[in-house]
């Protein structure tokens, strides 16, 4: 076959034509078009397939249910594979030509940080969960909101935890030599230098280092209490596990969620390895020492037995993506699918009960998550995506 | 003249190497512009983002196919320029070290160390073999990565930094679009300058016949070096722009799949041609946003259709396009030399002095190849060098062209010692030489391999070709018109403009007397050029070989078919074992006891 | 601490040096550098951890399963993208054509295997601390490799024909040795090699699709080093990478460790283009 450069020419063209010409004004009835923004696939994927589970639910239980005022929600999902570039790309699209009303994602930081110029000056309302600080503000990008803690709240979280449930004040702070690794190890250590705890021992760690006992010696040498960790690669989680339990050592470790990661069990030498580990987890994904969730959060995972799978992925991802659909889908119903009226709307929610958690936004202040709800869960007790709470929270 | 009708049957895709076809090579690039200036009406911004985005990656790859497609160089790892500009810009345009720069300024400072740096990155390359060369460009990519995400206080580390805001009225989707189509625009007429004069035609020498391109006096290293700069200089604008487009940059945004992008497109596009990489760039540039659902799969298909360039087309696009070379050449066609041609060649040389050898000795591993070679070569003598396979003839001429080193002796022209071990100098002396096994550009037309002989002719500087300020157009005139008075001269005017490689092996030996003529040699080298020749054309050669000796050039003729040398030489030299063995007129060379038991035979 | 780096440099150092005699045994007979000898060594990792741990094979029919299976790979990618362009070496089509091979091989695994790292079992379960298996594997796999090839080119018939064929194909050829056979073979021979890296290296590395292009970078330098063509060179090479690159992660951290890396390497090839122990460029005209 042989398609001249005249033919793709004039027939791209047209297909441009096409698109931008017969989009109709704002029909009532018209579906409300959510543009999602997910990492599906490449590395480090799997939080994109399970906020992908609960986007599909929230989408089908809403229009299950009639939709929103008659309108169906539609979400219209582009693959970024983690990638700014493709991130870029897709938001461009969702803006000019999916023309959608409100956009959920990225999920990490990186592509979060390409994208959110853009949508601001499109004025696009958007949610996201990604932790990087300034992603936040309300002067510069007054229509970006995050349904997650922000990574200072993270920090918050575990410092917390470190200083005060576990009494310590001797800290190890290390880091993978990814982006997010190295800007969150400088913060972390700022943050425990200023609540006057001693850091005596940092270091950025490249994660396909085979063995991590020169670091573990140097952290044990200079009386760390705890340790706390700084990456997402489960692989890295795992050798400092195994190279705690070689040295005989029972330090505990507290930092990224990525430590309660499913795929870390195959990877540890033993499974009394991942003892006294203790990742970031939310109270409404929490089981307590009884093994029960809390009331709201049980509701949710009884509406999704049967149709959304728990086992592999973790409850809060689930519980997040259908919080970003409902709060769309709400916003709508209150005041229309303009941009404007649905920021207005986000911006004067108080206390407003989600699954994943409990959301106040004020035009002041977009970061929604309220920090009591970061709590630290013990990472090996995996249970449907849900964790027990570790040792000290009443 | 009717080079112009020439020229119209000329393939599209070879046609941007071309000075004299403009206007037909044009047609296609001036319907791309038209495209991409009719995008507007669309209205959707979306489009002007997927159009800025290809005009950015064509300013690096723009850049870069001189490096790859022309040079042949394979810098896989050429986001790391990428990033440095993308960094370069950001960071000054933000004020993190000195006070804000203007956006523009940024850009401007960013072309600057882009250009250090790419010779950076490119060195290697004047040392090292081709897949050395890649692996050190993947590991400036890391290095570059690296540093970015560690120093933190410039660059923002792992939060990365943004990208620079452009003056109004740039600051809108449509307005830096405009903005990039701009500056894509002028990669190209400059590249497209760089690749139609003897800059271009020397890269590819380069990169196909190092050899030759040695010989006819192309120094490689300043010839990389002014490409690594100016590479270096719109890869790293390129970063400048592509920060302004994603308006934040972190390291993560600088993958290998980008580098592999722009490596692809080249190769796709045909190497030595600059329509096919442009098409190349805009193709893989639409192709995942079309092919969105392909999104996992598409550095899996970007590595199939490497494969299938590779294996089952390695024109790539170019080739798709190069419809000229597919119509038959004249068949019945014979090689006709007309030495009236060489009048005015070769007109208006000084007399060189003569060429002399003595005493030379070279020696590989402890085998003496040349013991001890006295030879002499006056100028407008036809000089027979013969001997038994393995005497040391072709490894003599080695000698006088500068390949070897030999460890004694002495080499002179005239007055002046001529150095060893620098081939590329000798062109400047006037030496000019064919190979045993011709050394052509298979790929490039009988013209432009011509052409390459004269390029130390040529007085435009680097610069100048780019921008094409007169005498770029002046040296383009005057090494075309010379290439045809060789082309005639030697009997293949009507070969001009076919590319080389559908050409016979014995054409292919007049077409590299014809590029050695280029020079107008004081003294001409030639390795069994008698090789293959049917002894029609043997005779013709031989008459070619003496209308140049009268015109007081010295040729040094390796062969082995004597009736040749005794008929055409003046003086033979007989080698056997690496020693002279005789030397002498034809005449006592046909009745030398030695020489007719050694070598002539009973 | 000493220990430590002692330990994991020569580990690592060990699987580097087996690519990089990867690399050499198919240069040897095709004068190629082909991207894939990284990818080798990944599957070798990621083929071990598949049929012993998903697939409950013991070691015993694990090891040669993997072995086999990277062997044909090898042979597949000299009837791909080896002997398709060994006409015109000098093109460095090569380059391109093994990196297309090694890419696809790339893809495909992430593709069917995932893009996280997965486990790979302990094999012998031996020792502890120090003196873990995961730490003398590999040393162990590479002294046996390397006194196996000296012996197959030394002693055996097939071994010489193998070194023919390396320092002069033409006149190999002439001898009516089978080149092209001799050429598969060592392709399946290089796969093994890698193969045997990836195994024996799989505890500390994982079985992870992203190990392909680190080791190529990695297993090269050694090549570099040491001399193409040189197999002792490329030991000596990969252990002082290993112990280099082990030494630079504890004293500056892991991200100007990697930049030493990289420079140190830039540097060395720039001074020395043939490697340390490597002889000069053969002729060109």
């Amino acid at each position: 076959m042989t398609i001249t450069r005249r033919d793709l020419a004039l027939g791209s063209l047209s297909a441009l034509a096409a698109s931008s010409l017969a989009r109709p004004a704002l029909a009532q009835g018209e579906p409300i078009r959510i543009g999602w923004l997910a990492a599906l696939t490449g590395p480090s994927s799997a939080p994109g397939v399970g906020f992908n589970r609960g986007v599909i639910y929230a989408a089908e239980a809403i229009n299950a249910a009639g939709g929103v005022k008659g309108r169906k929600v539609e979400i219209i999902t582009r693959d970024t594979q983690g990638d700014p570039t493709k991130a870029v790309n897709a938001t461009q699209e969702m803006i000019s030509q999916a023309k959608v009303h409100a956009i959920w994602g990225p999920t990490n930081s990186g592509e979060s940080l390409a994208v959110t110029a853009i949508m601001a000056r499109a004025k696009m309302p958007n949610i996201h969960p990604c932790v990087v600080d300034s992603l936040i503000d309300t002067k510069r990008y007054p229509n970006a909101f995050r349904i997650a803690p922000s990574n200072s709240q993270w920090d918050d979280a575990v410092r917390g935890y470190c200083l005060n449930i576990l009494k310590t004040k001797k800290v190890a702070v290390i880091g993978d030599t990814t982006g997010y690794g190295v800007s969150a190890l400088k913060a972390s250590v700022a943050a425990f230098q200023k609540d006057g705890a001693q850091v005596v021992y940092q270091s950025n760690i490249d994660s396909t280092q085979p063995d991590m006992t020169p670091d573990m010696l140097r952290a044990r040498n200079a009386g760390a209490e705890a340790i706390v960790v700084w990456s997402v690669s489960t692989g890295m989680d795992a050798r400092l596990f195994n190279t705690r339990a070689s040295l005989g050592w029972d330090v505990p470790f507290v930092g990224h969620p990525s430590m309660a990661s499913g795929e870390i069990a195959g990877l540890l030498a033993r499974p009394a390895n991942w003892e006294k580990v203790y990742a970031i987890g939310y109270r409404s994904c929490s089981y307590d020492d009884k093994g029960a969730l809390p009331p709201h959060t049980q509701e949710l995972v009884d509406r999704l037995a049967g149709k959304v799978q728990l086992d592999d992925t973790l409850l809060w991802w689930v519980a997040a993506a259908v919080d970003a659909v409902n709060l769309v889908a709400e916003a709508v119903a209150a005041g229309g699918s303009s941009g404007e009226a649905i920021i207005r709307h986000w911006n004067g929610l108080t206390k407003h009960q989600g699954y994943y958690g409990t959301y106040t936004f004020t035009p002041e202040n977009h970061d929604g998550y309220p920090t009591e709800d970061v709590v630290m869960s013990a990472a090996n007790t995996a249970k449907n995506g849900t964790f027990a709470l570790a040792p000290g929270y009443v | 003249m009717d080079a112009a009708k020439d020229h119209l049957a000329l393939p599209g895709g070879r046609a941007a190497l071309r000075p004299q076809a403009l206007p037909t090579a044009l047609l296609p690039f001036l319907g791309l512009l038209a495209l991409a200036l009719l995008l507007p009406l669309t209205g959707n911004e979306y489009w002007a983002m997927i159009a800025t985005r290809a005009a950015i990656y064509w300013v690096l790859v723009a850049g870069l196919n001189l490096i790859v497609g022309f040079a042949g160089q394979l810098a896989i790892g050429y986001v790391a320029l990428l990033t440095l500009g993308a960094y370069t810009t950001s960071v000054l345009a933000t004020g993190n070290v000195l006070p804000p720069l203007p956006a523009f300024a940024a850009l401007g400072c960013a072309a600057v160390v882009g250009a250090v740096f790419g010779v950076v990155v490119g060195l290697p390359a004047l040392r090292l073999r081709t897949f050395y060369f890649a692996m050190t460009t993947l590991g400036f990519a890391t290095i570059v990565t690296q540093i970015a995400l560690a120093w933190q206080d410039v660059t923002g580390g792992g939060i990365g930094i943004t990208g620079p805001q452009m003056p109004a009225p740039f600051d809108t989707a449509w307005g830096f679009y405009y903005f990039c189509l701009g500056i894509a625009v002028l990669c190209t007429w400059a590249t497209g300058n760089i690749a139609r004069s003897r800059f271009g035609r020397a890269l590819i020498a380069i990169r196909d016949a190092e050899v030759a391109a040695e010989a006819t006096g192309i120094s490689k290293p300043a010839l990389l070096v002014s490409v690594f700069i100016f590479a270096g200089a719109m890869a790293a604008v390129a970063g400048g722009l592509f920060a302004g487009l994603q308006t934040y940059i972190t390291p993560e945004a600088f993958t290998f799949e980008l580098s592999l992008l722009f490596f692809i497109a080249i190769l796709i596009g045909g190497r030595g041609s600059i329509l096919g990489p442009l098409l190349g760039t805009i193709l893989l540039t639409l192709l995942p946003e079309i092919a969105a659902p392909l999104a996992a799969w598409s550095t899996f298909l970007y590595a199939v259709l490497l494969l299938v360039i590779v294996l089952a087309m390695p024109g790539g696009i170019a080739a798709l396009l190069d419809f000229a070379s597919r119509r038959p050449l004249p068949a019945n066609r014979a090689i006709l030399p007309r030495p009236a041609a060489l009048e005015t060649l070769m007109r208006r040389r000084p007399a060189p002095g003569r060429l002399r050898l003595d005493n030379i000795m070279l020696a590989f591993g402890g085998v003496r190849a040349i013991d001890g070679v006295d030879l002499e070569v006056a100028p407008g003598e036809v000089h027979g060098l013969i001997g038994p396979n393995g005497s040391g003839k072709t490894t003599t001429l080695n000698v006088v062209s500068g390949y070897y080193q030999p460890q004694q002796g002495r080499m002179t022209l005239g007055d002046d010692p001529l150095v060893s071990g620098r081939p590329q100098a000798r062109a400047a002396f006037g030496i000019a030489r064919t190979f045993q096994t011709p050394r052509i550009i298979g790929e490039a037309t009988v013209l432009q391999n011509v052409m390459i002989g004269g390029t130390i002719d040529g007085r435009a500087t680097f610069l100048e070709t780019l921008l094409a300020l007169p005498r770029h157009h002046r040296d383009e005139r005057h090494l075309e018109q010379a290439a045809r008075l060789a082309l005639e001269a030697v009997g293949l005017e009507m070969l001009a403009s076919a590319r080389a490689d559908r050409l016979q092996h014995s054409e292919l030996r007049f077409v590299e007397i014809a590029r050695a003529l280029m020079l107008r040699p004081a003294y001409l080298l030639l390795d069994e050029p008698a090789a293959g020749l049917s002894s029609e054309e043997i005779k013709r050669l031989g008459s070619l070989i003496q209308a140049i000796s009268r015109q007081g050039t010295g040729v040094l003729l390796v062969e082995h078919h004597a009736d040749l040398i005794f008929d055409i030489c003046d003086h033979v030299t007989v080698l056997n074992l690496g020693r002279v063995l005789a030397s002498g007129t034809p005449a006592e060379i046909r009745v030398h006891k030695e020489v007719v038991s050694a070598y002539l035979g009973a | 601490m000493l220990a430590s780096i002692l330990a994991s440099g020569l580990a690592v150092g060990a699987v580097y040096a087996l690519i990089g005699i990867t690399y050499n045994t198919m240069f040897a007979t095709s004068r190629v550098m082909s991207f894939t000898a990284g990818q080798l060594g990944m599957l070798g990792g990621v083929l071990g951890s598949l049929f012993m741990l998903e697939l409950d094979l013991p070691l015993v029919l694990a090891l040669p399963l993997t072995l086999a299976a990277c062997a044909l790979i090898g042979v597949a990618t000299e009837f791909v993208a080896v002997r398709p362009v060994l006409k015109s070496l000098d093109q460095h089509l090569y380059v391109l054509s093994t990196l297309a091979v090694a890419l696809i091989i790339q893809q495909l695994t992430a593709l069917g295997w995932g893009t996280e790292p997965r486990p790979f079992p302990r094999l012998l379960d031996l020792g502890s601390g120090m003196g873990d298996e995961k730490y003398w594997l590999p040393v162990a796999t590479c002294a046996v490799t390397i006194f196996g090839l000296e012996y197959l080119y030394r002693r055996t018939l097939v071994g010489r024909a193998f070194i023919a064929v390396a320092e002069d194909n033409f006149a190999a050829c002439a001898l009516g040795l089978p080149e092209r056979n001799l050429r598969i073979a060592s392709y399946a021979l290089a796969g093994a090699v890698g193969a045997l890296a990836g195994f024996s290296g799989g505890q500390l590395l994982l079985a992870f699709f992203a190990n392909g292009p680190l080791l190529n970078f990695y297993g090269f330098i050694p090549v570099a080093l040491g001399g193409l063509g040189n197999n002792r060179g490329a030991v000596i090479g990969g252990l002082a990478l290993g112990l280099f690159q082990q030494a630079a992660n504890f004293t500056v951290g892991g991200i100007f460790s990697s930049v030493m890396v990289f420079t140190m390497f830039i540097a060395i090839l720039l001074v020395a283009p043939q490697g340390l122990f490597g002889s000069p460029s053969t002729r060109r005209v």
